[in-house]
């Protein structure tokens, strides 16, 4: 039974200065049941967020969740906290944009602040061949009914002034292609957000449970085997985006992803000095900047450039992304790095992600989130839920079946083809 | 001030004035801003970033959490600088920070009155209406330490590689002595010190090692090591260490501005890097005055500055004991020893009780008192801890034991740990000192007994204000993981990554879930160990530096006729040339359409140019390009184009057949690295061992782009008698080399080429770029006007040309218009070419897949722009492709463009729409053929 | 790991190596070659291009988990 929660609100927060023990736990430790409908292994935003719909717009009772680590410990909480659907392709800005309007609607659909902060998200161009691209990529999106306005370079430096023409810069800046309603979103809140929300529709949340294989019957998934014992299920989702290719090999079968560090950095606290999100590439060194509420600018780039699994980032590569930011903002030179990190994301042959059954017809996979994890969760979620609940994918991720490589149905954003290094 | 000049080991009797917050102050050389503004009697350095409360100094090093800075006055201003780290300057300004209007009287103390409020987390459960928004930008104001810097004054700083035998990070008493024995041995040894000097806490340590004062063992070490060809870097930290190779960072100064970065290479690293002293959690624990015991030690030793004249001493090992001698032996006066065990052995304890000191065991500071600085202590026995007394004091020396200073760095087989850093205290085990206390008998202790009520005013991490009641609420919040702790906390985020408090907080964690220490663990530490500004990271790589620019051989040529240039593929290259036009598009229209009328020159040396040859190069070639190159004969070129392994075009350039064995590929200018790593991939797998040499010669050559019905007539004027024959002669997609003479005497190689890019006739000249310039001279002499890559442009899209716009990495041969390729060739097979295998799949040949097409406005005027997206109607949604080039024909006097456009939809004479909002609106647009002009290529057969 | 050891060069900033791609480990054909890998956490079998060296195309062999390389060999096999 779950314990039950108060609703949060500042009304909540000033009964609580006067109550001792007002506060529970978003959500309980949960020892493992012998059966459930459906075990999702991965307690991270995509796992979170598909038990949340399955148990809310599917009504169903008896999920779990199993967690080798700790909830939200993966690339949920690595992340630069960009949300955007800023894409290209229809079947990524449609997926995508379902995804930023369930953010703009999420705090208070969780009743968990998630700090959806749409600050802008803007990429920025050096030369006119870049312009041309990024219109190319903005008619696309307003095609699509998303938001998207070409800037041009007095424009820009109005939408963000810290864009100085008068600083000294290696290549000059041309203008950008911004999205407004795009921005960030606090990651960790989102975890606990849909933990709390999942846990109180009854959802078990098991963590330091690690799965170690799956059973079957009759050729079909009849359980997970896993460190705090075997597990029965109908239905098992895999959400481990970072280690899909695990899965992969546990399953004994080869999938179209690589495993990719990707890296990411934060600076000391300082008062506000970038307002959006900025995304600055030349030649092929990539940089993305926004400042956190707290302070820190927080910066990330390319790929580090070789398969891992270790979480640990390579510091060359730390090098050149804060190289890449100071070219951008040259002011920012004497502000100092605190920190990087790395995730690990399972980087497909296309640069688009992966959700559909694997190798057997009630097991499922929610992964191959490459760059865009972060900011897929809510429309993730519930696209999968859908899909493991009725059994047939809805149009939003139709594409995002496995067989699209075979009948070469790539969705290649980039078109840098099946080389996920340089996706 | 003090008349009496302080003497201290860091500082130098020369004096000069500095000021903060717009105050003057007295500092000698040497002086930190902590030491020179201690010595001024400052105990407030700022405010604390939640709270707002008045802080001071706790630590004297980088792991300072509260005493952080700003440096000079924006525009390039340096925020949160540790005042124990900067080193003050004749008239250097600092600023205290998070204060408004000044650090005495600060608006945002208001918040403190709802410091039940604020309690760790409340902004994930308020905030929601109406938006986040709303509230995000008084939040951000309020939240930020140090002020934004709007430029950036610092000069370009150093990097700087070097290699050992042993890095030794760390020189006190520990790294010192592994350095020793490591030189001693004949190893190289860099030995990386953060301080200015070496030795560490030796600097204050009364004991004696190798029967000598400690810091004459220290001076003796140093002269010796430097006898043996040891390197010591003071103001060196390191902060990195993965697999052979160190990181660290050359402060000189503390301040931003002479910095280096270091790359160490050395198959062994010893961290010696000591330990960072822990506070103690007691109520009001961060009153300014309340500082450790070790920073105490060292204002004294170092700087002469004496932090208080009633001084309490408050830990849980005997370390206190000697402390409290020397602070004696200084001249302090001590009013009262706290040690929270019940039993002590130590020898020095015993001298403080005979000179009549308060030494109480067993006992507690429960609260400190005081406003601005502490002016009390609660005590009280810890069994009893309602029997409060009141000690008087100025001045609290807190010592909670000591953490390993980085945890990051895991031991390894390539990285031992040494010294404080591994655990051990004792000097007699770390150097050999004699008539050193030992052991200092460290019991655990982290926190006095506290009602929870006032559990908010126990700090644990001063930085982020994180209290014991924040840690009791995120485990009553079901945050109950280390890792969950400090991120719904923010315990150990800040600049010093929780250097004093983490271990600290993780401590309470334990104790208020009832689990071990062990179990609990610390939070995962991230590198780098030191904060590194990010000028330092980027070292040389700024400005130019940043990407070499790359220049043809022609760049003076392109500058002297007023040529403007742009960056493509890292290279610069004229776009136009100034005196044709007033801007790109009309100089471009210019440029092109004298080159249709008359000819012109154009730069194309940054074409990759690969040279491939041996003997089974033919075959090799034929394996990796689409068409047949075995079949060219020698002294002829055709147009090629090569695929990735899915069958996606990955360029297209000439291939010159030079000699039976030998060909020359061209490849656009942005994809000459790729297609040579995917040749040279292929030669070193499936066609190992065979012979086949592949080189890259982009450089080697410069290649002049000679177009237009007059090119023949000028260059036959230009190149002489000699090249006659061939310019009558030479047929299209057909070359010859000889050696070219300018008049001036340079004589070089130079190969002529007729081929053409613009649909004109036209040759390529490959020449040595020694050559480049003469031959470029005397062809604009000879009447050729230099045009740049706009006017190229335009005369590609009037000929529907490919480039990198419509090879966009998407593209199939079939749809770029180059399926002709993939026919069987004149033996009748289907050639096996790299990509092939693939193209076959269903995707590749659906209905809608976009294919190459020529497009003009439907009303042969409109103007139609290169980005615009295509559609059926002005409302449909679905794309149906897009436009990838855009120009205005002086050939045609209208707009003229290229599309990838569905199949299904792109039938010759197709009226579709082209939907740009961003840039303006709508165009009814004509699917024409590619080729705009001259389809039949009459005019490249003149 | 910063470091790798090229059969040509010898020891080597990692940057100037770049990585190419896994291999598959399976049988199959042109499809599986192209798009499928095994992205075993334990072992990874890799092409890497020393790219910013003597360009030799290198089959690498390590432990994604860890970065312990196995082995660094020439793709052609053996030195010329």
């Amino acid at each position: 039974m779950q314990t039950p929660r108060p609703r949060y609100s500042a009304a909540a927060l000033l009964r609580a200065r006067f109550s001792r023990h007002f506060w529970k736990p978003l959500w309980n430790p949960a020892k493992p049941q012998d059966h459930y409908d459906v075990v999702i292994v991965g307690a991270g935003g995509h796992g979170l967020s598909t038990a949340y719909h399955l148990a809310r717009d599917h009504g169903i009772k008896r999920i779990a969740i199993v967690e080798k680590n700790i909830l939200g410990y993966g690339n949920v909480a690595r992340n630069t906290t960009i949300v955007r659907s800023n894409y290209l392709l229809p079947e990524n800005h449609y997926f995508y944009e379902d995804s930023l309007r369930r953010y703009e609607g999420l705090s208070r659909e969780l009743n968990y602040n998630v700090m959806y902060s749409p600050r802008g998200v803007v990429d920025l161009a050096n030369s006119d061949d870049e312009m041309v691209a990024l219109a190319r990529r903005g008619n696309a999106m307003r095609l699509a009914g998303i938001d998207a306005q070409l800037l041009d370079r007095p424009g820009l430096v109005r939408f963000a002034p810290e864009l100085n023409p008068y600083l000294p810069r290696r290549y000059p800046i041309m203008g950008g292609l911004v999205q407004r309603r795009a921005g960030t979103v606090r990651h960790d809140a989102v975890a606990w957000g849909y933990a709390r929300a999942a846990a109180a529709l009854g959802v078990d949340i098991i963590e330091r449970c690690e799965v170690l294989g799956l059973t079957t019957q009759a050729g079909v998934a009849s359980g997970v085997e896993t460190s705090l014992g075997h597990i029965r299920a109908d239905r098992i989702v895999f959400a481990v985006a970072g280690h899909t290719g695990a899965i992969g090999t546990m399953l004994g079968i080869p999938l179209p992803v690589e495993t990719h560090l990707l890296q990411a950095m934060v600076s000391e606290p300082i008062k506000p000095l970038v307002g959006s999100v900025l995304i600055y590439m030349y030649g092929h060194a990539e940089v993305y900047i926004t400042q956190s509420d707290r302070g820190g600018l927080v910066m990330g780039g390319a790929l580090d450039g070789m398969p891992s699994y270790t979480r640990e980032p390579a510091w060359h590569r730390l090098e050149e992304i804060v190289q890449s930011a100071v070219a951008l903002l040259p002011q920012i030179a004497g502000v100092k790095i605190l920190r990087h990190w790395a995730g690990t994301n399972d980087q497909t042959m296309d640069g688009s992600p992966l959700i559909d059954r694997l190798k057997y017809d009630n097991v499922f996979l929610n992964g191959g989130w490459c760059y865009g994890g972060f900011k897929a969760i809510p429309a993730s979620g519930a696209a999968c839920a859908t899909l493991v609940a009725t059994g047939t994918a809805p149009d939003l991720i139709r594409n995002f079946r496995l067989s699209r490589f075979a009948s070469g149905h790539m969705i290649d954003e980039k078109g840098a083809g099946p080389y996920p290094v340089r996706q | 001030m003090s008349a009496k000049l302080r003497t201290g080991r860091r500082i130098t009797g020369e004096t000069f004035a500095f000021y903060f917050d717009g105050q003057r102050y007295c500092a000698q050389r040497g002086d930190t801003a902590a030491s020179a503004l201690a010595a001024a009697g400052v105990r407030a350095f700022g405010r604390s970033i939640k709270y707002r409360r008045l802080r001071g100094l706790l630590a004297l090093g980088p792991e300072e959490p509260n005493a952080l800075l700003t440096v000079g006055e924006p525009p390039a201003c340096l925020p949160n600088v540790p005042a124990p780290v900067v080193r003050v300057t004749p008239g250097m300004r600092l600023y205290s920070q998070n204060r408004w209007p000044s650090l005495r009287v600060d608006a945002g103390s208001l918040l403190r009155l709802g410091a039940g409020f604020w309690g760790a987390g409340f902004y994930y459960k308020t905030f929601m209406w109406p938006s986040w928004k709303f509230y995000e930008g008084l939040i951000r104001r309020l939240a930020g330490l140090g002020a934004a810097p709007a430029e950036s004054k610092l000069p370009q700083s150093k990097v700087l590689h070097l290699d050992a035998d042993v890095i030794i990070a760390g020189a006190g008493a520990a790294g010192l002595r592994a350095a020793l024995d490591a030189a001693r041995s004949g190893q190289r040894v860099i030995l990386c010190e953060r301080e200015p000097v070496i030795g560490g806490e030796l600097s204050f340590e009364t004991a004696s090692i190798d029967g000598v004062a400690a810091l004459h063992w220290v001076q003796r070490a140093s002269e010796e090591l430097g006898h043996l060809g040891a390197r010591i870097m003071t103001d060196t930290a390191v902060i990195s260490a993965r697999g052979n190779v160190v990181i660290a960072h050359k402060q000189p100064a503390g301040l931003p501005g002479a910095d280096t970065l270091l790359r160490l290479y050395a198959p062994m690293l010893v961290n010696a890097m000591g330990a960072v002293e822990r506070p103690i959690a007691f109520i009001d624990n961060d009153l300014p005055g309340i500082m450790l015991a070790g920073a105490a030690e060292r204002l004294i030793s170092d700087y002469g500055v004496c932090v208080g004249k009633r001084i309490v001493l408050f830990g849980n090992h005997d370390r206190l004991y000697r402390t409290a001698i020397r602070l004696r032996q200084g001249g302090v006066n001590v009013k009262a020893i706290i040690d929270t065990r019940a039993l002590t052995a130590s020898a020095s304890r015993a001298i403080l009780l005979a000179a009549g000191v308060e030494c109480l065991q067993a006992y507690t500071i429960v609260r400190a008192e005081g406003g601005g600085a502490v002016r009390a202590v609660q005590i009280a026995p810890i069994k009893k801890a309602t029997a409060v007394r009141r000690v008087d004091c100025d001045s609290v020396l807190v010592s909670g034991g000591w953490s390993p200073a980085v945890r990051a760095a895991a031991p390894s087989d390539w990285h031992s740990v040494c010294g404080a850093a591994a655990g051990e205290l004792a000097l007699a085990a770390i150097a050999g000192a004699s008539d050193d206390d030992g052991e200092p008998q460290l019991e655990a202790y982290w926190r006095s007994p506290c009602a929870t009520a006032d559990e908010k005013n126990q700090f644990v991490d001063m930085q982020n204000d994180v209290t014991v009641a924040d840690l009791r609420q995120a485990l009553a919040e079901g945050f109950c993981d280390i890792e969950h702790v400090k991120r719904y906390t923010t315990l150990g985020i800040g600049t010093e990554q929780g250097a004093t408090g983490g271990m600290l907080g993780a401590a309470i964690v334990a104790e208020l879930s009832g689990s071990a220490l062990a179990a609990i663990g610390t939070s995962r530490a991230r590198g780098p160990y030191q904060p590194v500004p990010m000028g330092v990271l980027s070292g040389s790589r700024v400005g130019a530096g940043l990407r070499p620019e790359r220049r043809t051989a022609l760049h003076e040529e392109h500058a002297k006729a007023g040529a403007v240039l742009e960056l493509m593929a890292g290279w610069m290259r004229p776009r136009y040339y100034q005196g044709n036009g007033a801007d790109a598009f009309a100089a471009g229209i210019v440029e092109a359409a004298r080159v249709r009328k008359q000819g012109g020159i154009c730069d194309g040396s940054t074409l990759g140019k690969l040279e491939i040859a041996g003997a089974d190069a033919p075959a090799f070639l034929d394996r990796l390009y689409l068409n047949s190159a075995s079949a060219i004969e020698t002294g002829r070129a055709r147009y090629a184009a090569l695929l990735r392994e899915d069958g996606i075009v990955l360029d297209d350039g000439l291939l010159l057949r030079q000699a039976a064995d030998r060909f020359t590929a061209t490849t656009s200018s942005s994809h000459g690295a790729h297609v040579l790593s995917h040749l040279e991939f292929y030669r070193d797998t499936e066609w190992r061992g065979r012979r086949i040499a592949i080189s890259d010669v982009t450089e080697c050559w410069s290649v002049l782009i000679v177009a237009g019905p007059a090119s023949r007539t000028a260059l036959t004027a230009v190149l002489g008698r000699a090249w006659n024959e061939p310019l009558l002669n030479l047929r299209h997609m057909a070359f010859v080399e000889r050696t070219w003479s300018a008049a001036a005497g340079v004589g070089a190689k130079l190969r002529l080429l007729r081929a053409s890019f613009s649909g004109e006739l036209a040759y390529e000249l490959h020449c040595h770029p020694d050559i480049a310039c003469p031959l470029w001279q005397a062809l604009v002499a000879a009447g050729l006007a230099p045009f740049g890559l706009e006017a190229l442009d335009i005369l590609r899209v009037e000929k529907g040309y490919l480039t990198g716009a419509e090879l966009n990495g998407l593209t199939t041969p079939m749809d770029a218009g180059l399926g002709a390729m993939l026919k069987a060739g004149a033996d009748g097979l289907t050639r096996n070419s790299v990509g092939r295998a693939l193209l076959g799949r269903e995707g590749y040949l659906a209905a809608d897949r976009p294919i190459l097409v020529g497009l003009r406005a439907a009303d042969g005027k409109s103007q139609f722009l290169g980005g615009a997206q295509v559609t059926t109607t002005t409302t449909a949604t679905q794309s149906l492709g897009y436009i990838t080039s855009s120009v205005f024909s002086p050939a045609l006097q209208e707009w003229i463009g290229l599309a990838l456009i569905a199949r299904n939809c792109s039938a010759a004479g197709n009226e579709l729409i082209a939907r740009d909002p961003l840039r303006g609106g709508n165009t009814r647009v004509r699917i024409v053929p590619p080729a705009h002009l001259d389809p039949e290529g009459q005019r490249i057969k003149a | 790991m910063s470091l790798f050891t090229c059969p040509f060069c010898g020891s080597r900033n990692l940057e100037e190596f770049s990585f190419h791609k896994t291999l598959p480990n399976v049988a199959g054909g042109a499809f599986e070659e192209i798009y499928l890998r095994r992205d075993a956490p334990s072992h990874s079998d890799e092409h890497w291009q020393h790219r910013y060296g003597c360009r030799a195309w290198l089959r690498v062999q390590r432990n994604p988990s860890s970065g312990e390389v196995f082995a660094v060999e020439l793709l052609t096999g053996t030195k010329p």
